[in-house]
């Protein structure tokens, strides 16, 4: 049989496809605010990473290199929030029916596994300096770590919600971005100081916070679902102002542990401030990143959305109380990404009802509460 | 039962994993190197991915569905070998940071014959802990059922017998997934069943079920996975370790306490001392062989962090090819038009479709969901949800736009959805928008007017094109 039409759009060269797939992602991410800034902190810190290592190779200075890698390390979490705004724009296709708007939650995830390794990473290395105290150069270490508080709280009044301040010891200088996790309007906050290697050589990190605005899922955000810490607006303001403050209490609080164990250092040649204060500091990033976890592996794991949780009881009852509705059975809401919940149930019907007024209704009731996609079957009661 | 071996097995690696620690921190401080620390934190880690394996295939069993959680806990698993997958990757960057800072400064073990017994001793555990895993992790369970291919040897979809039940009537369809949680408002109690019990609930109330042990099988296979990964990993480690300190006690010429050598291989200055210390090519043994180790690890785990990423994604499962079950769909009789499929997997063989059927009235809709239900049974789908939409006589055969989609100002709020522009044809009284069709894909080949269907899907084609553009 001869080939009816031929398709040669299919053999076009690799290189020219790359080529158009990178130009339209760039696109897509500069078109997007939050995704825009994510990329510009993303190239700031990779820039900074650079200049560190190439400045510690050509000095010879391990601890700048191995902190340059430090940032490599954190430039992957940005990478992986970059890319998940990027991939959480495709279209559905035949294998992803939802589309790809999971990455987001996902990434978000991932995120908040890569901060508790590195809280984990991070307390391992105050133990093993408390057992072995390294020779620590402290002469320049307040001033630095009173510049990483001073950029983390410029950090908190520029981009509202996060600010990652960075500073160096040998470098001595100063800059500040924010981590943006791509599913989570967050602000999230906490401070880790990280020692270097065997040359004394003592950086800190205050203030490593991230927040993220989602343009698609309605721009509401996630922590709107939960009552606790929300910038909902039905929310009272004092709760939301509460939980803001505490973000800001504990990012805080990593900077100014920091100045602690700097002054000990320096005033009471104290030396083992220094890898308690980075102890405490990895349990206050555990600490801070568990709300987060929870959430998303909530959406994760289709949990009922929380913020649905006292108004479905009541969708249940105003179903049942439909005309010819007999019984509502397995019953299943979950969430597919921010903001948009999907549900599934079944309906056990009278054979002389009518199924198409149940349906309707139905669907009213649930889209009044906020579920825009519903699958209702209807199963009719043998009589 | 299949649980058990798996709990008891992550208990008892566990168990010597942690008591190794110990022994290696005790070591460590006794000979004070800083080596041997690290590398118990490693194994530190290593406790870590079992705990995450065990509470995951604890909460696993956990399949009862509950108020919150109504599919039960059974993604667990899925979540449990994508964290431990997540670890691994984290923990070979640390590697590779480590690696190549010994690489810029190379320094050599105090007391390498400690450090080898150590070595040993762990590469011993982490042996055990492979043979453990690896029969368990690397075979698969699970029968092919006809009528479709299977993607890894790892998924295999568990059809159950519902074959032989034959009837997916809908008046057997309290299909229950997990458990039985009828009503609401009832209150179940929450009793812990194990495996066969809630296997036996789960596949359509079937109890006949001889190979019940391998119920947990690709859910589980994927956290055992995640495990075994974990466990080569260390084992790599060890063996590092091992080759590491025997070459170093075999072919390095270190200084001796006394006399004056310099180590040419840390200082760069050349000396002409007559007692250097050995061959420098040995220190860089170490980073070598640890960023060989890394890439081993990183090309082996890139397919469980794929596959456990694809399942939490919601993705169509790989056995399953849209098309093909849309149009079978729709060549079933009674069947005008398929809206909102969706297909996803909750966790192993359990998968979950849900779609919109536009059938002509109640009264012949019974036999259709009794087919389409088969039909789905067929497929290894078994909790299926179909809502069905009948055929309203005021509207032309406009079959493309579901009746119930959400209306018109939902449209920019539908989850990956078009834009809110207007609908260039308008249904009668109808609110649905081609929002809900550029979701999926959508085919008619229904008989009664062919010639009509041409039109209306190539504007639905043309609005779904210029929606999903517009969305971008």
């Amino acid at each position: 049989m001869l080939p009816l039409s031929i398709k040669d759009d299919e053999y076009k060269p690799a290189k020219f496809n790359l080529l158009v797939k990178l130009s339209g992602w760039f696109r897509s991410i500069l078109a997007d605010k939050t995704s825009r800034n994510l990329f510009f902190f993303l190239c700031l810190n990779l820039s900074f990473a650079f200049v560190e290592l190439m400045y510690g190779i050509w000095s010879n200075s391990l601890g700048l290199i191995s902190d340059s890698f430090h940032m490599f390390f954190d430039c992957t979490a940005l990478l992986a929030g970059l890319a998940a705004s990027v991939i959480s724009r495709w279209r559905s296709n035949d294998s992803f029916s939802y589309g790809y708007v999971r990455a987001e939650v996902l990434a978000g995830f991932v995120n908040g596994l890569f901060l508790i390794f590195t809280a984990f990473f991070i307390f391992s290395e105050g133990v093993e300096r408390a057992l072995e105290p390294p020779d620590v150069h402290h002469e320049r270490l307040l001033p630095v770590s009173v510049a990483g508080l001073l950029v983390n709280l410029v950090g908190i009044f520029v981009f509202q919600h996060g600010g990652h301040g960075h500073s160096h010891g040998e470098g001595g200088h100063g800059h500040s971005h924010s981590l943006f996790n791509g599913s989570l309007n967050h602000g999230h906050r906490h401070g880790h100081s990280h020692d270097g290697h065997g040359h004394g050589h003592e950086h800190s990190h205050g203030g490593h916070g991230h927040s993220h605005e989602e343009p698609h899922c309605h721009g509401k955000s996630l922590t709107q679902s939960i009552p606790i810490c929300g910038h909902h607006k039905h929310n009272s303001d004092q709760q939301s102002d509460v939980c803001v403050l505490l973000h800001i209490i504990a990012d805080t609080l990593g900077s100014i542990g920091v100045i602690i164990s700097a002054l000990l250092m320096q005033k009471y040649e104290l030396m083992i401030a220094d890898p308690i204060c980075s102890m405490l500091i990895a349990l206050l990033i555990g600490v801070s990143v568990v709300p987060l976890l929870k959430e998303s592996i909530g959406i994760l794991m289709q949990r009922t959305p929380p913020s649905l949780d006292q108004a479905l009881p009541e969708c249940y009852q105003r179903v049942q109380q439909l005309q010819g509705v007999y019984n509502l059975q397995e019953p299943h809401f979950w969430t597919l990404c921010t903001d948009v919940y999907i549900g599934t149930l079944k309906l056990l019907v009278a054979p002389d009802a009518d199924t198409r007024w149940i349906l309707s209704q139905t669907h009213n009731i649930f889209t009044q509460a906020g579920v825009r996609q519903l699958y209702v079957q209807i199963d009719t009661a043998a009589m | 039962m299949a649980c058990e071996p798996n709990r008891v097995r992550l208990l008892c690696m566990l168990s010597l994993t942690f008591g190794f620690f110990i022994v290696e921190v005790v070591v460590s401080r006794i000979t004070s190197s800083l080596s041997m620390l690290s590398d118990s934190f490693h194994m530190l880690s290593d406790v870590i991915a079992l705990v995450v394996a065990l509470v995951a295939v604890r909460f696993a069993e956990k399949t009862q569905a509950t108020n919150k959680n109504t599919f039960g806990w059974i993604r667990a698993e899925v979540m449990g070998a994508l964290v431990n997958a997540v670890f691994l990757t984290a923990l070979c960057f640390t590697i590779v940071l480590e690696a190549i800072e010994r690489f810029t400064e190379p320094h050599e073990i105090d007391s390498p014959e400690v450090v080898a017994g150590v070595g040993a001793a762990g590469l011993l555990i982490n042996l055990l802990g492979l043979c453990l895993f690896h029969g368990h992790a690397g075979g698969g369970h699970g029968h092919s059922h006809g009528g479709h291919s299977h993607g890894s040897k790892n998924k295999r979809s568990k059809a159950g017998k519902s074959q032989k039940a034959g009837n997916g009537s809908s008046g057997e369809e309290t299909n229950n997934l997990v458990g039985n949680h009828n009503s609401p408002g009832e209150t179940r109690p929450r009793n812990e069943i194990n495996c066969k019990d809630s296997a036996e609930v789960q596949m359509n109330g079937n109890t006949h079920f001889d190979e019940m042990d391998h119920e947990h099988d690709s859910s589980s296979q994927l956290n055992m996975r995640g495990v075994f990964l974990h466990v080569l990993g260390d084992a790599l480690g060890s063996v590092i370790v091992v080759v590491n300190a025997l070459v170093l006690i075999f072919v390095w010429q270190p200084c001796k306490a006394g006399e004056m050598c310099v180590n040419p291989c840390i200082n760069t200055h050349t000396t002409d001392h007559k007692h250097t210390a050995g061959p420098c090519w040995v220190l860089y043994l170490d980073p070598t062989l640890c960023l060989i180790m890394v890439c081993i690890l990183l090309y082996t785990t890139y397919p469980l962090l794929k596959e456990s990423a694809l399942i939490l994604l919601q993705t169509v499962p790989k056995q399953i090819n849209m098309h093909r079950v849309n149009e079978r769909l729709l060549s079933l009789d009674g069947v005008l038009a398929i809206h909102e499929l969706h297909i996803w997997q909750l966790a192993g063989s359990r998968i979950i479709a849900t779609a919109h059927i536009k059938c002509h009235d109640p009264t012949s809709y019974m036999e259709v969901a009794k087919r389409i239900k088969d039909f789905f049974h067929d497929e290894g789908i078994h909790a299926t949800t179909i809502q069905p939409e009948f055929v309203t006589f005021n509207s032309e055969s406009r079959d493309s736009l579901c009746e119930l989609s959400c209306r018109t100002q939902c449209a920019p709020k539908l989850c990956c959805g078009s834009a809110d522009k207007p609908n260039a044809d308008k249904k009668a009284g109808s609110d649905s928008k081609a929002a809900a069709s550029a979701l999926e894909v959508i085919s008619e080949t229904s008989e009664q007017a062919a010639a009509v269907q041409v039109r209306p899907r190539a504007d639905a084609e043309v609005t779904v094109a210029r929606e999903v553009e517009s969305s971008l």
